[in-house]
């Protein structure tokens, strides 16, 4: 079975970096072609479900192939339109074609060639073949809301700071963070960062139990302070100002002059923010290694501009909240919506597709623990 | 066949590859040899084969070919594949592992196919040759573990709304060790929509009542199928054998009694006259020297009205399975 996760080292030795593309580059090419899927999906009304699912297919394809191969545009076009089958939201390919190229300036549309939608076609089955067909993909969003549902504390303050952690789960999709952690521990990081920074004190939880010294405990094992901020700042680097302009849109393809050191890159959030004084903020509530936490957090408050903070940064909210009522969540349904077969002539081009030739260490961590199942009646039923 | 790849680079400037030029750069190594065919089935054939990325481990390999539609790959297709690849992350243990999915890519550009390659671990043999071969009869407790295997395997499937509906011998397989395992199943959608090879012959003999008469079916289906198995175990012949649809129902029938005419289902087009007033067999007749528990269970599978049938979780908890600790 694929395994998905990788080390800090692994994301920097990309199909991309040892093609040449700077980390930092790579990072941009990632974060560009995710927020394109977000508003791709949004502009057609595709759920936010569909949409991380394409995102996901997105980061972990080019753990496979190299930016350099497949522009990052068609390639989130293609996963975006996977998603969707996968996801039982299924657009045709076409309209999202269509969407994308009114999305797109036409330079960087023109990277999808002359038959944009054979393009596509083509790029599903080495999509597939990249992703090892592994199609079912969880996200943060449930374990958000299931874990908050939880949490004790001021009620007022309860659906803002949900809908905080629900905008942060939102924007990690364009870090890394699906190639680094399963959706329960990004789930608890964003809702202990929403937490933080929307000042909601967690007084107890549902489910406590003596051996739990934090809420978060109940949910996932051995989460340690320091993975939770690495996640947190890892998001919050989202918002800190652009280290790089935003220069050259697409990798040269086969430029012989290759860039060769990527020393500035660093997947870890600096340690120092430069010549920004810390002001002296209003006292967070200390945990219990609140000690470490309080510089950490004065650090993350200067540099995080969450909507309704001064300083607004250039990242809208994507979704406007999250869905009002928790939602069940039902199995897949059996029910099919069967695609309209081909029409007699259609043409496709020949592909051969090979086995992507590098492969994630395997059993680094086994899968998290599932819930036990469900009794079970005669199903459908009568 | 010219593609868009040509002219598209003449065109703009930051040239780009077309996906297209690129796709064919990748005619790289093999990942499996084939080694011979294991089977060849209604839909597919299956493969032994090397897998040469892990050190040369022995496959088994099954080619299924899908119809590609306008939009790619069909939608029901991902969605089995999706489940399927999903259920493996359970390692259920009366589950053949899937190891591996890929494709050949396009097999033709005339006929819009492309071939899957699911690649599942290679289990010695099905149970069909592992009964044919026995030298006598099995062991109480090698039947009653295998009988335990089979249905730990069919709730776990329902527990995912997996129907199997094609439980038989030939689709169970059994280790070195004698632990069985559930294969051959979750691409009914998938096989559907492809042509079926019409000289492979179907077996009807584990084929429940509801699906003979045509009537909607559920999860109950593959009950059934497991008591036809689970008798089949002890006896090493199966339980009803029969050459078509309505010789298929006289044998059931004939064991289990045909239903009272106030228990016929509606809507259906077949009569219960059609058939005579068959009284129900004592199973211990058909059946001899088997436990009571066991033939408890199995009747309590063959059951004509499928609401009435046990549950495999009901069968689980049966007591000929909890009576004895099993070993
Ligand atoms: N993992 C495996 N290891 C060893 N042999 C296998 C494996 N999977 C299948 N086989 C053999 O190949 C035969 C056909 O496989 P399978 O049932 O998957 O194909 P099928 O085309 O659906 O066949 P059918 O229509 O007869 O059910 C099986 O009966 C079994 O003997
Ligand atoms: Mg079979």
């Amino acid at each position: 079975m694929p395994y998905w996760y990788y080390d800090k080292k692994d994301l920097q030795n990309t199909p991309s970096f040892r093609d040449g593309i700077p980390t930092e580059t790579e990072n941009r090419y990632r974060k560009e072609g995710a927020r394109f899927i977000i508003d791709t999906g949004s502009k057609m009304d595709l759920g936010y479900n569909t949409v991380a699912t394409g995102v996901v297919y997105f980061h972990r394809f080019y753990m496979f192939q190299s930016f350099r191969t497949f522009p990052r545009y068609i390639t989130a076009c293609c996963c975006l339109f996977l998603a969707g089958k996968v996801e039982e939201t299924p657009k045709k390919c076409k309209d999202i074609i269509k969407v994308a190229k009114s999305l797109l300036t036409e330079e960087k549309f023109s990277s999808f060639g002359e038959d944009p939608k054979e393009e596509v076609m083509t790029l599903e089955r080495i999509l597939l073949q990249t992703i090892k067909f592994d199609l079912q993909v969880e996200h943060p969003y449930g374990y958000l809301l299931k874990y908050a549902k939880c949490l004790k504390g001021d009620k007022a303050k309860l659906p803002k700071m949900v809908q905080m952690a629900w905008t942060f789960v939102n924007d990690s999709l364009c870090t890394t963070l699906c190639l680094q952690w399963e959706p329960e521990v990004i789930a608890v990081a964003l809702l202990f960062l929403a937490g933080k920074l929307s000042k909601f004190e967690v007084a107890d939880w549902n489910g406590r139990s003596a051996k739990h010294t934090a809420w978060w405990d109940m949910f996932v094992e051995d989460i340690t302070m320091e993975l939770l901020e690495d996640i947190c700042h890892q998001v919050l680097d989202l918002y800190s100002p652009q280290t790089q302009p935003s220069g050259s849109d697409s990798p040269p393809v086969a430029s012989s002059t290759k860039l060769p050191k990527n020393d500035k890159s660093s997947v870890t959030p600096p340690t120092s923010a430069s010549p920004v004084i810390v002001p002296a903020k209003p006292a967070v509530t200390p945990l219990k290694n609140g000690a470490e936490l309080k510089p950490e957090l004065a650090k993350m408050d200067m540099r995080f501009t969450y909507p309704g903070y001064p300083g607004l940064p250039p990242y809208p909210a994507v979704y406007t909240a999250p869905p009002p009522v928790l939602p069940a969540h039902p199995p897949p349904p059996l029910v099919y919506a069967e695609p309209p077969p081909a029409p007699p002539g259609a043409r496709f081009p020949p592909v051969n597709v090979p086995p992507p030739n590098f492969f994630p260490p395997l059993g680094k961590r086994p899968p998290p623990p599932r819930a036990p199942l469900p009794p079970r009646p005669y199903y459908p039923p009568p | 066949m010219s593609t868009s790849s040509g002219s598209s680079s003449s065109q703009s400037p930051p040239t780009m590859a077309s996906i297209s030029d690129v796709s064919a750069l990748f005619q790289t190594a093999k990942k499996y040899e084939e080694l011979n065919v294991i089977g060849t089935g209604a839909y597919g054939t299956v493969y032994k084969a090397r897998d040469l990325h892990n050190g040369g481990q022995i496959v088994a390999m099954k080619k299924v070919k899908v119809a590609l539609t306008e939009d790619g790959i069909p939608l029901s297709t991902l969605r089995e594949i999706a489940l399927l690849r999903q259920l493996e992350a359970y390692r259920h243990p009366n589950i053949v592992r899937l190891l591996d999915v890929c494709h050949g890519g396009q097999s033709s550009e005339r006929d819009h196919q492309l071939v899957l390659f699911l690649v599942f671990e290679h289990v010695e043999q099905d149970l069909d040759s592992f009964l044919k071969r026995a030298p006598g009869p099995l062991s109480e407790n090698r039947i009653r573990s295998m009988s335990y295997d089979i249905l730990s395997g069919v709730d776990f499937l329902h527990s995912h709304r997996i129907v199997h509906r094609d439980l038989k011998p030939h689709n169970l397989l059994v280790t070195s060790n004698g632990r069985v395992k559930l294969a051959d199943f979750g691409l009914a959608k998938t096989y559907d929509t492809e042509m079926k090879l019409t000289s492979v012959v179907v077996t009807l003999w584990y084929r429940p009542p509801e699906v003979l008469l045509g009537l909607s079916y559920n999860t109950a289906v593959d009950v059934w199928s497991a008591g036809a198995v689970l008798a089949q175990l002890h006896t090493r012949t199966p339980l009803l054998p029969a050459s078509c649809d309505s010789e298929q129902l006289h044998a059931i029938f004939r064991l289990i009694g045909r239903p009272p005419r106030e228990e016929w289902p509606a809507g259906v087009c077949i009569m219960a006259e059609s058939f005579p007033d068959y009284p129900p067999k004592d199973l211990a007749s058909v059946l001899p020297r088997v436990h009571p528990h066991a033939l408890d269970l199995i009747k309590g599978m063959l059951v004509f009205d499928p609401a009435k049938r046990l549950t495999a979780l009901d069968c689980l908890e049966h007591p000929y399975f909890t009576e004895e600790p099993l070993n």
